[in-house]
């Protein structure tokens, strides 16, 4: 635990303190500013046009934490491989599920920075309306599986296929397929099809659930099987991501 | 001259009695009031509530009630039917059944979603009948409140990006200092 620790704190230091990393994160808070900005104008919004404003807020800092995540994820085996640095780190005695928890953990940091960067942003926007509490205990409960599961599928990817662009492109390709549901209106999700692609999109879980949350109101009781659906993914990309850490693509 | 009273006469009196009539067989009474504890001055965001009571006032029993609330906008020039989706989770109650005489109260929660003046009334109809009765109107104002405040996002949208330049600065400052340091 303490060599994962170890990794960890290095992971997120590397991406925190170098000037690559605070672009980044200037970036990000770049995306919120102009978002909450472009709202300045328009103060008579009604209770619920405030929480839609809200729950939007909630679905992009998702999408960004979705995002990053892949981003570092694919970057992990096979960046350290590109650079020459997998082997010696395979070399030291740290066993491969101590280096997955350690990149893994190192990961949920950097996710905690984007997820405080927010709270100011959320409050900003949503501390008249309603339910901005809610908003920020369920951003934090369904959003941390779902970005953390997209960074373990590209840890995975990234050390099955040895390759950064390889890994980036198929995480991004699949992340976009899963965040849908922020791009098409209600009528298309409604389908048989859109509704089927909801029920196993952990993505779609969790942005419905800050819909029915933010904006609906409605209690911790209806968002169980929302919940069950983004542990689930947590726990197979878990286990996907074990499974291919342990042997990395050293070709 | 004659004949032209004659027949004002008989009209007023034709429109008297057709609305004697229709007063005799309408089957149904509505009341509608605000509850007691309703703000004076309601806020967006408030919750609200009003009674209504239906009565039967005919002689034969009625099945197949429906009752249901209605919610209208009047703001000048924004006039329409609100959709009470959002304000309401309690917009009608379905088959009840009442004998002559009977009364039903129902109340009708809302919560306040969005400011401007409204108008409110419950309507009934029942499986057999082919009339809509409506109660008396209740209007009232809700007064909007500001839910965003530029004096709060301002703040915060300007001073988070800065922060972190200023972060990189120090963090560029600190590099090139180290690196003096060591050249030096």
């Amino acid at each position: 635990m303490k060599s994962s620790w170890i990794i960890a704190t290095k992971e997120s230091t590397e991406i925190l303190r170098s000037q690559r990393g605070l672009m980044g994160l200037l970036i990000y808070s770049g995306l919120l500013s102009a978002f909450s900005l472009l709202l300045v104008s328009n103060t008579e919004l009604s209770l619920l046009d405030n929480a839609q404003v809200v729950y939007m807020m909630a679905g992009t800092v998702l999408s960004a934490g979705a995002l990053l995540a892949s981003i570092l994820g694919s970057d992990t085996y096979a960046g350290e491989k590109e650079r020459g640095t997998l082997v010696p780190l395979l070399c030291t005695p740290i066993d491969s599920t101590a280096l997955l928890t350690g990149k893994g953990l190192g990961m949920l940091i950097v996710w905690c920075i984007m997820f405080v960067t927010a709270t100011p942003y959320l409050w900003a926007v949503g501390a008249s309306g309603q339910n901005l509490g809610a908003a920020l205990v369920y951003l934090a409960l369904f959003g941390t599986p779902v970005v953390l599961g997209f960074g373990l599928l590209a840890m995975a990817l990234s050390a099955r296929t040895g390759s950064v662009l390889a890994s980036s492109l198929s995480i991004i390709t699949l992340l976009m397929l899963a965040a849908t549901p922020l791009l098409i209106g209600p009528g298309l999700r409604g389908t048989a099809i859109g509704r089927a692609m909801d029920a196993v999109n952990p993505f779609a879980g969790a942005l419905n659930t800050f819909d029915s949350v933010i904006i609906d109101s409605e209690p911790f009781s209806a968002q169980m099987a929302r919940l069950l659906l983004v542990a689930v993914w947590l726990i197979f990309c878990l286990m996907v991501a074990r499974r291919n850490a342990a042997h990395p693509n050293f070709q | 001259m004659k004949k032209a009273k004659f027949l004002l006469l008989a009209t007023i009196i034709i429109i008297f009695l057709a609305t004697v009539s229709s007063a005799a067989v309408a089957p149904l009474s509505l009341e509608l009031g605000p509850d007691d504890s309703n703000p004076a001055t309601p806020v967006m965001g408030d919750h609200m509530r009003f009674w209504s009571a239906i009565t039967n006032t005919g002689t034969a029993p009625i099945e197949g009630l429906v009752a249901w609330i209605s919610l209208v906008e009047i703001d000048p020039g924004n006039e329409q039917p609100v959709d009470l989706e959002d304000w309401s989770a309690h917009k009608a109650i379905t088959g009840a059944a009442l004998e002559p005489g009977q009364s039903l109260r129902t109340d009708w929660p809302m919560r306040l979603i969005k400011g401007g003046d409204y108008r409110v009334v419950v309507s009934a109809t029942d499986r057999g009948g082919d009339s809509v009765f409506t109660s008396p109107t209740i209007q009232f104002h809700v007064r909007q409140k500001p839910v965003l405040q530029a004096g709060r996002i301002i703040p915060v949208a300007a001073g988070l990006p800065l922060l972190i330049i200023g972060l990189m600065v120090l963090h560029k400052t600190r590099q090139q200092g180290r690196r003096w340091h060591e050249s030096g």
